[in-house]
């Protein structure tokens, strides 16, 4: 029961990172460009248009490849971006929560297009690397259910639907 | 005992350990209800809390299935105290079911109709309607403020020769926190806010800015960060200048914190409505789990208290199943609660300890019983006196092992049977049947009688005793029979008063023999020569008949002496046959003789040479006058099983007259004789002999005419004693000089 609550499947193909760079800046840190696909599954888009905020949360990893598993990661991040309806004004809000940055748009796709777009967050600095190591880079993002209002989570657990999820998107690099 | 220590201590643990699963389970419980009902702090333990619960409920169902399958393994194979157990755990389940799943069912059903009349029709109206309204409003403003914007902007006059336009008196006059004026192409032509810190004007969304070029006006309601609401507007000029106004109105303060609670209560309820399935979900999967919980503690606690209260009774079952096969001295362990179970534990206890007194009592008495038994047994097996137990029917209850010696049936074959199926088991037994059932029949309490048996070789004395058994108060118990063989005690008897009378007879003849004889000589010597030749012839012829008779009855009274004299027997191991064959020697030559055929080379017997080469010369010599000296006397011996033992049986046979039938029963004892000279004391010397060598004798008539008399006797034991070749030969030195 635990094993299913935790692991319960995702719909293939409704996040997915389209597009990813890496690139080092001029003040020597690692930059992350990304841009991530949403597609809401429709009982997640009733919930979004009954007012639900939708926590997605992505992840930003880096670590030394040869680590052990107890060895903390050089660098870890989490976005946390929440998704909300007002349904007076008839817009979409999309709300940072690290940055407390809040965009109001008139249109889901456009909202969705804003919290999918990642400019130039700095992963780490350099000088924190050990240049003549391997590091893996890697990427995750999925709706958090544990964000969800409590009487949703059960039935959030136990459906496909709610299970929204992109393929970790990995990348080796040697700084 | 450590054993069941160590299993009382493995049940305590087994109780604490599901205790404080159910108790966990229900704190646990508890916090998620806490959860449910939106605290904050409890929130992030819902899922734990309900994956631990379940995991919980998942052991106790488990415990309970385990249970269950243990309790019916039991009722399969008929344990002892198995189908009280189900009875108890059903009826249990049965009482903890019944009212939780009331108390569930009306309890779902009222949370459902409670869930749902947090969202009454009417109420659903209501914040629809409100929401309409703030809407209306809103609309009513931002079209008054389109309106007022169109106004501005069409009343905007450009100066032609061309500069920032000053549009701060515009804004001041309208009230706005900022009015911008752009070409189409995006170019700004003036700009005033109330901040005069903001030197550029807000940029435009993409959307703003293609409805614009669609050549329609934006208009839109825009939350800040803090709360406030805007209108911001961008409308392009109705005389077709070109020119784009942007321009953002404050919403009334008022209007402003009514729309925004509206529209708060609005989110909140659509939330709430959109959940409502499941927060129902919710509940309703915590009150199951309550319920789940509820039961199967309450089936675990079935399971326990049933074993608690059946234990008892399981052990008095399996106990009195032992009990049953014999077992008096199990004992149940009292139950820790003094209670009825207690007292029934107690009693059958007690019970058992009586039972095993009275077991051993019993078993001590049968012990005696047996033993005396045992003891009887023995004694009537060591007397050599025959006794019987007949029931009150003739029916033999008992014979001891005499009675096979004496009667020649086994006591096998005659226990059981009526005394008078002795007579069609052995038919010379009629005698011994009929004069018992005769004596019993007469009602006497007790008699002796003797009885006289004809067996095939021999005739048998019984001296027979019978008794009445009386039991209690006069009740007929039977008879008891004790009979004696005295066959040989009547023989030695009449042996005995025979030797007496010869030793008398000898003794009073013998002695007046000699002046008899002595005087008839004197007669004779003295008045021979003085008697005429007539009368001398006369007293010669009477001298002499006197003294022929004397020599006559001396001879008479030597035989009486030798049947009269005390045995003296010195016996050695001897090889019969060849034995036989060295006394027959002295009889070859002599008229038609002696046949010898010896049949038992082997054959030793333990005899007294002088004493059997007697009897040989006295059977030879009474076959031979029976013969008159016209035929051989046939001579034979061979060896023979009689009674378990081995027997030489020696036979001699003449071609005479034979035996007259009249006394053929007893021409074995003295005085009884067909010839006209003779004592009669040869065969009685002989029969003494034989039975002084422990043997038999018989006499009889051969079927083809002639006497035929067989003496069996004992051979020895092989290999006890001495030699008997050595001794045959010393036997024949001794014989040869005899």
């Amino acid at each position: 029961m635990a094993l299913l609550l935790l692991c319960g499947p995702s719909l293939p193909a409704a996040l997915e990172f389209s597009q990813v760079t890496i690139t080092l800046g001029e003040d020597d840190r690692i930059y992350l460009d990304a841009q991530i696909r949403y597609e809401l599954t429709p009982a997640v888009s009733e919930a979004l248009e009954n007012g639900v905020p939708l926590t997605f949360v992505t992840r930003v990893q880096m670590r030394d490849t040869e680590a052990w598993i107890w060895q903390p990661d050089a660098a870890e991040h989490r976005l946390h971006s929440v998704l909300r309806y007002r349904p007076l004004s008839g817009v979409y809000e999309v709300r940072n929560l690290e940055s407390r940055d809040k965009q109001v748009f008139a249109t889901r796709e456009a909202a969705l297009r804003y919290m999918g777009r990642i400019r130039d967050f700095a992963i780490i600095e350099r000088s924190q690397l050990d240049l003549d190591r391997e590091y893996l880079v890697r990427l995750e993002t999925f709706l958090d259910i544990e964000a969800l209002p409590l009487p949703l989570r059960p039935r959030a657990y136990l459906s496909a639907e709610w299970h929204l999820a992109a393929e970790a998107w990995e990348w080796r690099i040697r700084p | 005992m450590a054993d069941k220590t160590l299993k009382r201590h493995k049940r305590r643990l087994d109780l604490i350990a599901t205790i404080m699963l159910v108790v966990l389970l229900l704190a646990a419980l508890h916090i998620m209800s806490g959860a449910v009902q939106r605290s904050e702090a409890l929130d992030a333990w819902f899922i734990p809390l309900l994956v631990f619960t379940v995991s919980g409920l998942v052991i106790l169902v488990g415990l309970v299935g385990w249970n269950l399958w243990t309790l019916l393994q039991d009722y399969r194979r008929q344990a002892a105290g198995a189908r009280l157990n189900l009875r108890l755990v059903v009826l249990f389940v049965v009482l903890a079911l019944a009212p939780v799943s009331v108390v569930y069912i009306y309890s779902l059903q009222f949370l459902s109709k409670g869930i749902d009349g947090w969202f009454d029709v009417q109420v659903d109206s209501a914040m629809d309607d409100a929401l309409a309204l703030s809407k209306v409003s809103l609309d009513l403003h931002k079209r008054e403020m389109l309106r007022l914007t169109r106004n501005l902007l069409a009343t905007l006059e450009v100066p032609e020769q061309g500069g920032p336009l000053n549009v701060g008196s515009v804004r001041e006059a309208a009230g706005a926190f900022e009015v911008s004026v752009f070409t189409r192409e995006g170019k700004v032509l003036g700009l005033s806010h109330q901040n005069p810190e903001v030197l550029t004007p807000s940029p435009p969304t993409a959307h703003m800015i293609k409805v614009v070029r669609a050549g329609k006006d934006f208009v839109s309601l825009v939350p800040l960060k803090d709360g406030q609401m805007v209108v911001r507007l961008m409308v392009v000029d109705p005389s077709g200048r070109d020119l784009v106004m942007q321009a953002i109105f404050p919403v009334p303060e008022q209007l402003s914190a009514l729309t925004r609670r509206v529209q708060a209560a609005y989110e909140a309820y659509r939330e709430r409505a959109y959940l409502r399935g499941s927060i129902k979900f919710s509940f309703a999967l915590t009150l199951s789990l309550v319920m789940m919980l509820g039961l199967f503690a309450a089936a675990w606690a079935a399971f326990y208290t049933s074993r608690l209260l059946v234990r008892p009774i399981k052990n008095i079952a399996e106990a009195t199943r032992l009990v049953a096969v014999g077992h008096y001295d199990v004992r149940v362990p009292l139950p820790r609660v003094q209670d009825e179970l207690a007292f029934l534990v107690d009693s059958f206890n007690q019970m058992t300890r009586r039972l095993a007194q009275a077991h051993n009592v019993a078993e001590a008495s049968r012990r005696e019983l047996a033993a005396q038994h045992q003891y009887l047994e023995t004694v009537l097996g060591a007397i050599s006196s025959g006794v019987m137990a007949l029931d009150e029917g003739g029916v033999v209850r008992t014979a001891n092992p005499a009675t096979e010696a004496i009667l020649q049936v086994p006591p096998a074959d005659i226990e059981g049977r009526n005394l008078r199926e002795l007579a069609q088991i052995d038919g010379t037994l009629v005698p011994f049947v009929e004069r018992m059932l005769e004596a019993l029949a007469s009602g006497q309490q007790e008699g002796k009688i003797e009885i006289r048996l004809q067996r095939d070789d021999r005739r048998q004395v019984l001296l027979c005793q019978y008794s009445r058994l009386q039991l209690h108060e006069g009740e007929n118990g039977g008879h008891v029979l004790v009979f004696d063989d005295v066959t040989e005690l009547v023989q030695a008897q009449r042996d005995a008063a025979w030797g007496e009378v010869a030793r008398r007879l000898a003794h009073e003849i013998k002695n007046p023999l000699t002046p008899i004889q002595l005087a008839a000589e004197r007669l004779r010597r003295k008045y021979l020569k003085q008697m005429s030749p007539q009368q001398a012839d006369v007293l010669e012829r009477a001298t002499k008949t006197i003294v022929q008779q004397v020599e006559a009855l001396k001879t008479m009274v030597n035989e009486f002496s030798d049947y009269a004299r005390p045995c003296r027997m010195e016996p050695r191991p001897l090889m019969f046959d060849d034995f036989v064959a060295e006394v027959l020697d002295l009889y070859d030559g002599a008229g038609h003789g002696v046949q010898f055929t010896p049949g038992a080379p082997d054959a030793v017997v333990e005899g007294d040479p002088v004493r059997l080469r007697q009897v040989l010369h006295n059977l030879v010599k009474n076959a031979q006058e029976a013969s008159d000296g016209q035929a051989a006397v046939q001579i034979a011996t061979r060896g023979v099983e009689r009674n378990g033992r081995r027997w030489v049986e020696l036979r001699v046979e003449d071609e005479g007259s034979g035996f007259d039938s009249a006394i053929i029963d007893q021409v074995f004892e003295p005085y009884v004789t067909s010839k006209h000279k003779g004592t009669g004391l040869g065969l009685a010397i002989v029969k003494r002999i034989i039975g002084e060598h422990g043997g038999s004798i018989r006499a009889d008539n051969r079927p083809e005419g002639g006497a035929r008399v067989s003496i069996l006797l004992p051979m020895r034991l092989a290999g006890a004693g001495e030699s008997p070749a050595v001794l045959s030969s010393e036997s024949k030195m001794r014989g040869s000089k005899s």
